[in-house]
């Protein structure tokens, strides 16, 4: 073939340095338009209610109850991260599908860059929709009422992990451009999720603690009211997260045909870096520690982090004694006065009788989080006990995080009423009052505490009933009914006329929160 | 020239697709005849940068296409249509043409103006905001040739361009085809040697990887006269001729300039 001519090479403009962000803007713009993830949107937003939302209004109205579920196992990345991935792997995939890829190889772009705007498109959606749904369960827990802070560090959890299934996803999209892409990276982004939540289950340290289903040590206490979030675990997650997406989106960009010798060796840089983040991330998981505060990582941790949320408590007074409680639990004010009334009336004026009584942070080592001054009296070692009489004039103090309070409860086998909170605030308020501490207690300790529950509205018969019903009792009772010399000893003493018992306690209740009575002591 | 190779062969497998080819071209509309599997898509692929050859040597627009630089300058000048263009349903006429003129990096601010001009030239104006699922084949084959013209490129490669188009569509291409090779290198494989003949100042012939036949359509037509000619077309005829002579084993290598 010979020539007509030979056409001579045409003068180009300069390409600005501004030109290339602007440009690949533009691509973005494209991208976001006919993107195939809004189309899926409505399918994750009901699962998202179903699955994230629904159970989580069964639960107590504080945030680190309602998100437990939710964010704290990973809820919502579990709603989110299978159709994400489907989708970017539909996006990947999209150029081999529609026999494009000769057409966008033939272009002077990279085609790693083409590649990555596809992918941001795909995942500022997915994002974008992750927000705004987790936005509306937050504004709508705000309508209801809901204490405590929001969990945000784990909301951003939560991004990074809809990240890394969008660029896991496409990464399959684009290696693998079949029509058959999309429902394999679905069910895969399934089945790591199913995994990932079995071993959440059940490794409570380890390198399991990356995982981003797994909850423990850092949801259910008074994270966000008492003391803020620790944000190490979500730290480590974030960087494990964006770890696997760089190194995945990485990788996408080694072949031969995604770009020039530059970009490439760029690429291959993003990808170890990747794999060395999310390795790293791994290993300061693994170095977490529980804490009264929830999981430590020590080479993250900042001191600033143990600092306590300061606050104005809401008040009110039960039997002429103040009671103050952090005003994420202020719903619960009059539940709480009204349990505590006819036992703080029936021990009034004795000199153990606490002067006041207040909210302490529940810590996720068990019990209340360092309770300044000895208790009344230790007993033996027994679990924690979420109501406590300390210091001279005595402090009740109310450890809430550690009860289920009065309404929904979603992790208890109904929802609790007032009748069954009373009656435990009761008991506790009583075994502490006697002295018995994390202990059943002795015989004689035990048989005041039964009358003054009598005292206090609950029948001798109904008491063994309470008892097993309170968690972390220490003295719940081998039979269900009332009955033996202890509940004998009871009666006795609870027949006698209120200012005598009065009396009684006024002159022995120093020997008998030091256990130095017993039964035959009793009047 | 804008075009040179020098006896490039490509294969895939154990089959020869492309087998010695040397041809050289300047600006100017050449069409790229030959029967189905002759080598013309993989030589146009290869022309597109797409595949490289496995040997031979291939030079566009003046640059070695080996290496990654000179091959993205070739390609930011390079106008492509694969015989089998795909499409995103849900863009429109407009977002395609754009997309495509962002990966072929023409600068952004020119971007509108590009596209704007390379639907009209392709009689899609009316179009722009249809989406591609709703257009008709030949509407998807006239979008197909505007994302390929719309960075006014110095060497176009068009596979079966006019395959969907009807008469009327036909006779504006070649029209357009004979516009833009007054300034651009356009090489048109094709079935149809009617549009050879109306469009193409010069003519090659592939069978078996090979290449048969380079002249003008004058050229061709006038083999026609020979032994092996059928078709009720004069172009036809040569077109046939030629294919019976090369397949003989007589009558290629001398008809190559």
């Amino acid at each position: 073939m010979t020539a007509a001519t030979s056409a001579p090479a045409r003068p180009r403009a300069p390409r600005a340095a501004r030109v290339v962000p602007l440009s690949a803007w533009r691509l973005l713009r494209v991208e976001l338009r006919r993107n195939a993830m809004p189309w899926i949107l409505p399918l994750i937003a009901a699962l998202f209610w179903f699955d994230s939302y629904r159970p989580s209004i069964q639960t107590e109205p504080l945030y680190v109850i309602r998100t437990f579920w939710n964010l704290g196992q990973g809820g919502t990345i579990i709603d989110f991260g299978p159709f994400v991935a489907a989708v970017a792997a539909w996006m990947g995939s999209r150029d081999g599908r529609r026999r494009l890829a000769d057409l966008v190889t033939a272009t002077p772009r990279p085609r790693w860059t083409a590649q990555l705007a596809t992918w941001a498109a795909t995942a500022i959606w997915a994002v974008a929709a992750y927000l705004v749904f987790v936005g509306v369960m937050f504004a709508m827990y705000a309508r209801q009422g809901v204490g405590g802070a929001p969990p945000w560090w784990w909301v951003a959890v939560g991004v990074t992990g809809v990240i890394a299934f969008s660029a896991a996803g496409f990464a399959v999209g684009v290696f693998w451009p079949s029509r058959f892409a999309a429902p394999v990276a679905a069910f895969g982004s399934a089945l790591i999720l199913l995994m990932s939540s079995r071993t959440g289950f059940t490794h409570t340290s380890g390198w399991a603690m990356i995982l981003p289903t797994n909850s423990n040590g850092n949801f259910q206490n008074d994270s966000g009211i008492s003391y803020p979030w620790l944000p190490d675990l979500p730290i480590a997650r974030i960087m494990f997260l964006a770890g696997i997406a760089a190194a995945v989106l990485g990788v996408t960009g080694l072949p031969a045909r995604a770009g020039g010798p530059g970009l490439r060796r760029a690429a291959a840089v993003i990808a170890v870096a990747g794999l060395a983040l999310a390795g790293t991330a791994t290993g300061l998981a693994s170095s977490a520690r529980l804490t009264a505060h929830g999981m430590a990582i020590p080479g993250l941790h900042d001191a600033a982090s143990d600092a306590p949320i300061a606050y104005t408590p809401v008040c009110g007074h039960a039997a002429g004694v103040p009671v103050c409680l952090n005003p994420a639990y202020g719903r619960w004010l009059p539940a709480i006065t009204g349990a505590l009334a006819p036992e703080l009336a029936e021990v009034a004026g004795l000199p153990g009788a606490p002067a006041r009584a207040t909210q302490v942070a529940t810590g996720y080592t068990g019990g209340p989080v360092a309770p300044p001054g000895p208790p009344v009296a230790t007993g033996a070692a027994g679990p924690p006990q979420a109501l406590t009489l300390t210091g001279q004039p005595a402090v009740l103090r109310l450890s809430l995080g550690m009860l289920n309070m009065p309404g929904p409860c979603g992790f208890c086998d109904g929802p609790v009423n007032g009748t069954q909170f009373a009656g435990q605030v009761r008991l506790m308020f009583a075994h502490a009052f006697v002295g018995a501490g994390s202990a059943p207690g002795s015989p004689a300790q035990r048989a005041v505490q039964a009358a003054l529950l009598r005292g206090a509205g609950i029948p001798f018969a109904a008491q063994p009933l309470v008892m097993g019903h309170t968690d972390n009792f220490p003295g719940a009772p081998r039979s269900k009914s009332a009955t033996g010399p202890i509940y004998a000893a009871a009666r006795r003493f609870a027949a006698l006329p209120a200012t005598a018992r009065h009396a009684w306690l006024a002159a022995h209740l120093a020997a008998l929160r030091a256990g130095q009575l017993t039964l035959k002591d009793l009047p | 020239m804008n075009v040179e190779l020098t006896d490039v062969t490509r294969r895939f497998g154990r089959t020869q697709a492309v087998a010695g080819v040397t041809l050289e071209t300047g600006a100017g509309v050449f069409g790229l005849l030959g029967p189905n599997g002759a080598g013309k898509t993989t030589l146009l692929r290869m022309m597109a940068t797409v595949i490289p050859p496995n040997t031979g040597r291939l030079r566009l627009l003046g640059r070695d296409p080996g290496g990654y630089g000179p091959r993205r300058e070739i390609r930011r000048r390079l106008g492509y249509l694969p015989q089998s263009l795909g499409y995103y349903p849900g863009f429109t006429v407009a977002e395609f043409v754009e997309y495509f003129a962002l990966l072929k990096e023409i600068p952004p601010d020119r971007v509108p103006q590009s596209v704007a001009t390379a639907i009209e030239r392709v009689d899609l104006g009316s179009r722009a905001k249809a989406k591609l699922r709703t257009l008709s084949g030949g509407m998807l084959r006239r979008v197909g040739i505007a994302q390929a013209i719309v960075n006014e490129p110095e060497l176009l490669l068009l596979d079966e361009p006019t395959a969907g188009l009807d008469p009327e569509q036909r006779v504006a291409f070649r029209a357009l085809l004979r516009q833009l090779g007054e300034r651009a290198t356009v090489v048109v494989s094709t079935h149809l040697v009617e549009d050879v003949g109306a469009a193409c100042s010069e003519v090659t012939l592939m069978d078996a990887g090979k290449i048969v036949f380079h002249g003008t359509p004058d050229e061709l037509t006038a083999r026609g006269q020979g032994p092996g000619a059928v078709g009720d077309a004069p172009m036809e005829r040569g077109y046939s001729a030629v294919l019976t002579a090369a397949r003989a084993g007589s009558g290629s290598a001398s008809a190559v300039a």
